[in-house]
C-alpha cells in the first residue's frame, strides 16, 4: 500500500513537472527515463537471467539509427520509435542465437565484440551512418495516427510526455513480465541452469527470449534519443556506453525491480553533479560503485529494503 | 511386468577411465530400485547418462521401447523422466513454494506466459501447495529456498524431482550429508513418495538398511559394470557383492 502511494505520487509529480521546469530539467529527466528503460532491460538480462551483457549499447544504437532513418526518410514519430524498437529486436535476436550459446565470461566477451562490431559499422559505414559526424538535422515528427490524432512535437514539454508515456508502459510490461511465468522460468535459470533444464526448460530458448527483450528494450531507449537530440553520432554504439545500465544497475541494486530505476536515477544526478567540479567525474563514480558493491552487495535499494530483498 | 528403461552397451569414458562400461540393464515399471555400489563405481554417470545430463560414447538407452540415447535433458523430462541431484540443485534465491511452482508450470506447459500473474495460475498454484505439503515444507512456504537448512533443502529437491510428475525418478543420494534424523526424514519422504505415487524410482544410496529394506530390486555396480542384479535377499547372499562392497556387515 504505501508503495502504492509512492509510485502513484511519483507518477503525478513525473506528469506535473513541465507545468514548473525549466527546458533543462525537463532534458535532463528525459535522460534519466532513457536510461532507466536501457537498464531495466539490462537487468532482465543480469539480474532476472544471471547473464552479464557488455553490448547493450550496439542495440541502443539500432534503436536510435534505426529510429533517424525512418525520421529523415518518413517524419512520423511513431513510425519512427516503432520502427527502431523492432530493428533492434531484429539485431538482438540474431545476435542472440549467436551470444546465448555460452555463459558468464564468453558470453560478456561475445557481447562485447558483438556490440563493437555495431560500433564499427556506425563509424565506418559512411553511407549509411553518416559516419563520424553522425546523422544530423533529424526532424522531431509529429506524433501522428492518421485521421485519429496529430500532436505538434516542437516544444520540448510534448515531447517530454510522450517519452513519459512510454516510459511508464515499458516500466508496467517489464513489471508485469517479471512477476510471471516467464519471468520465474528466467530467475530459474540465473539459480541453476542445470536444474531449470532437469525441469523440462529448454534454458537456450529462454536465454534468447530474455536477450531479445533485453535488446528491444535498449532499443525503445535508443529510438527515443534522436527526436530530442536532432542527432544520432557513434558513440553511442561504443563500449563506453554499454557501461552506463552496468553501473546504474549495480548502484539501484540488481536483485529489485526498481534497482535500475532508481540507478539510473542516481548516476544521473551524479554524474551531473560532479561534472561541475572535475572532468574525471568517472573516478568518483567509480569509487561509489566500489563502495556500494564492497559494502551493500544489493545496491542502494537493499539498503532501504533490508538486506535480501528481491522487490 | 513392463520394462519403464532398458540400456544396451552403455558406455561413458572419461579419458583413459571407464566411469560406465557396457552396462545392459533393465528397470522394471513400479519397482523401487537402488544402484549400490563403491565409491566411483559409476552410479552418478549412470544417472546422468539415464537423464541427458551426460551423453554416452557407447550404447543405447530405451525408455518404453523408444530410444531416447541422445535426447536433451528436458525432453526427457517431458516423457516422463525426472531426477534429483547429488550436490544440492535447487534454486537458492526464489521462494521455497517458487521452486516448487515452476517445475509444476513447465509440466502444464505454462511456463512462458510473459504478462500473467504467478497466482492467476489456479492449477499449477494448488498443485505446488500440494506438493509443498507432500515434502513437509508447508511453513517455509515463503523463505528464500538458499536459507533453509541442508536437510530441508534435501526435501525441497525431492519436491521439485516429483513436481515434473515423472513416471520414472532418479534420486541421487537423497540423504547424502545429512544427520541421522534428517535422514530418516528424507527416506520416510522417500518411502511415502513411492507408496503414494504411481512413480517408478530408482534410488542411489549408501545406507544397507535403507536399501535392503525398501528395494523390490537392487544393482550392484563395481568399476563402472553392473557386478550383479536381483532381489535383495538375492545380492545378500551374493560371494561377491559382499567380499568387494557389503562385507560382513549384513
Amino acid at each position: 500500500m504505501k508503495t502504492r502511494l509512492a509510485i502513484l505520487s511519483l507518477i503525478i509529480f513525473l506528469a506535473v513537472l513541465p507545468a514548473f521546469a525549466g527546458k533543462y530539467l525537463l532534458y535532463v529527466t528525459i535522460h534519466i527515463l532513457l536510461l532507466s528503460i536501457f537498464s531495466l532491460g539490462f537487468n532482465l538480462l543480469f539480474g532476472y537471467t544471471g547473464l552479464l551483457s557488455f553490448g547493450q549499447a550496439g542495440f541502443y544504437a539500432v534503436g536510435a539509427y534505426g529510429c533517424a532513418k525512418i525520421l529523415l526518410a518518413y517524419p512520423s514519430l511513431l513510425a519512427g520509435i516503432i520502427g527502431g524498437v523492432a530493428l533492434a529486436g531484429v539485431a538482438s535476436l540474431v545476435l542472440g542465437i549467436l551470444c546465448i550459446r555460452h555463459t558468464r565470461i564468453y558470453f560478456s566477451m561475445l557481447t562485447l565484440s558483438f556490440g563493437m562490431m555495431i560500433f564499427s559499422l556506425a563509424w565506418k559505414w559512411r553511407d549509411m551512418t553518416g559516419g563520424d559526424d553522425g546523422l544530423v538535422g533529424i526532424p522531431r515528427a509529429p506524433l501522428e495516427i492518421p485521421g485519429l490524432l496529430r500532436l505538434n512535437m516542437a516544444p520540448m514539454e510534448n515531447y517530454y510526455y510522450v517519452v513519459l508515456v512510454f516510459s511508464l508502459l515499458a516500466i508496467y510490461l517489464f513489471h508485469r513480465l517479471v512477476h510471471s511465468p516467464l519471468g520465474l522460468t528466467l530467475q530459474g535459470i540465473r539459480d541453476s541452469e542445470t536444474r531449470t533444464a532437469c525441469v523440462g526448460i529448454s534454458v537456450r530458448n529462454y536465454r534468447l527470449v530474455s536477450f531479445t527483450i533485453a535488446g528491444m528494450y535498449a532499443g525503445l531507449a535508443g529510438a527515443l534519443l534522436p527526436p530530442l537530440e536532432s542527432t544520432v553520432t557513434p558513440p553511442v554504439a561504443h563500449w563506453s556506453f554499454s557501461a552506463e545500465p552496468v553501473l546504474a544497475t549495480l548502484l539501484g541494486g540488481i536483485y529489485t525491480f526498481s534497482g535500475p530505476i532508481v540507478g539510473a536515477f542516481l548516476f544521473y544526478v551524479l554524474k551531473d553533479i560532479i561534472v561541475r567540479f572535475t572532468q574525471y567525474w568517472l573516478i568518483c563514480l567509480g569509487a561509489i560503485v566500489l563502495v556500494l558493491v564492497l559494502g551493500f552487495r544489493g545496491g542502494v535499494v537493499s539498503i532501504f529494503q533490508g538486506k535480501g530483498g528481491r522487490g | 511386468m513392463k520394462e519403464i528403461i532398458r540400456t544396451e552397451g552403455l558406455g561413458k569414458y572419461f579419458g583413459e577411465m571407464a566411469a560406465v562400461h557396457q552396462v545392459n540393464f533393465t528397470l522394471q515399471e513400479g519397482f523401487f530400485t537402488s544402484i549400490i555400489g563403491p565409491n566411483g563405481a559409476g552410479k552418478t554417470t549412470l544417472i546422468n547418462l539415464l537423464s541427458g545430463y551426460l551423453l554416452p560414447d557407447a550404447g543405447k538407452i530405451f525408455f518404453r521401447g523408444t530410444e531416447i540415447t541422445r535426447m536433451r535433458p528436458e525432453k526427457r523430462v517431458k516423457i516422463g523422466i525426472s531426477r534429483s541431484f547429488q550436490v544440492m540443485n535447487i534454486f537458492p534465491r526464489l521462494t521455497v513454494f517458487e521452486n516448487i511452482l515452476l517445475p509444476v508450470l513447465s509440466r502444464l506447459n505454462k511456463n512462458a506466459r510473459p504478462f500473467s500473474s504467478l497466482n492467476s495460475q489456479k492449477e499449477a498454484v494448488e498443485e505446488a501447495e500440494r506438493i509443498l505439503n507432500e515434502v513437509w515444507l508447508r511453513e517455509e512456504r515463503d523463505l528464500p529456498a538458499g536459507q533453509l537448512s541442508h536437510g530441508d533443502q534435501r526435501l525441497l529437491e525431492l519436491g521439485i524431482a516429483v513436481a515434473a510428475n515423472p513416471q520414472l525418478c532418479f534420486l541421487d543420494e537423497p540423504s547424502s550429508g545429512m544427520n541421522p534424523i534428517e535422514r530418516i526424514k528424507v527416506l520416510e519422504l522417500v518411502k511415502k513418495l513411492s507408496a503414494e505415487r504411481k512413480t517408478t524410482l530408482a534410488i542411489v544410496e549408501h545406507d544397507m538398511d535403507v536399501v535392503f529394506s525398501l528395494s523390490d530390486w537392487i544393482v550392484v555396480m563395481n568399476r563402472g559394470e553392473i557386478l550383479a542384479e536381483g532381489k535383495p535377499d538375492d545380492i545378500r547372499n551374493n560371494q561377491e557383492v559382499r567380499d568387494i562392497y557389503l562385507g560382513e556387515e549384513i
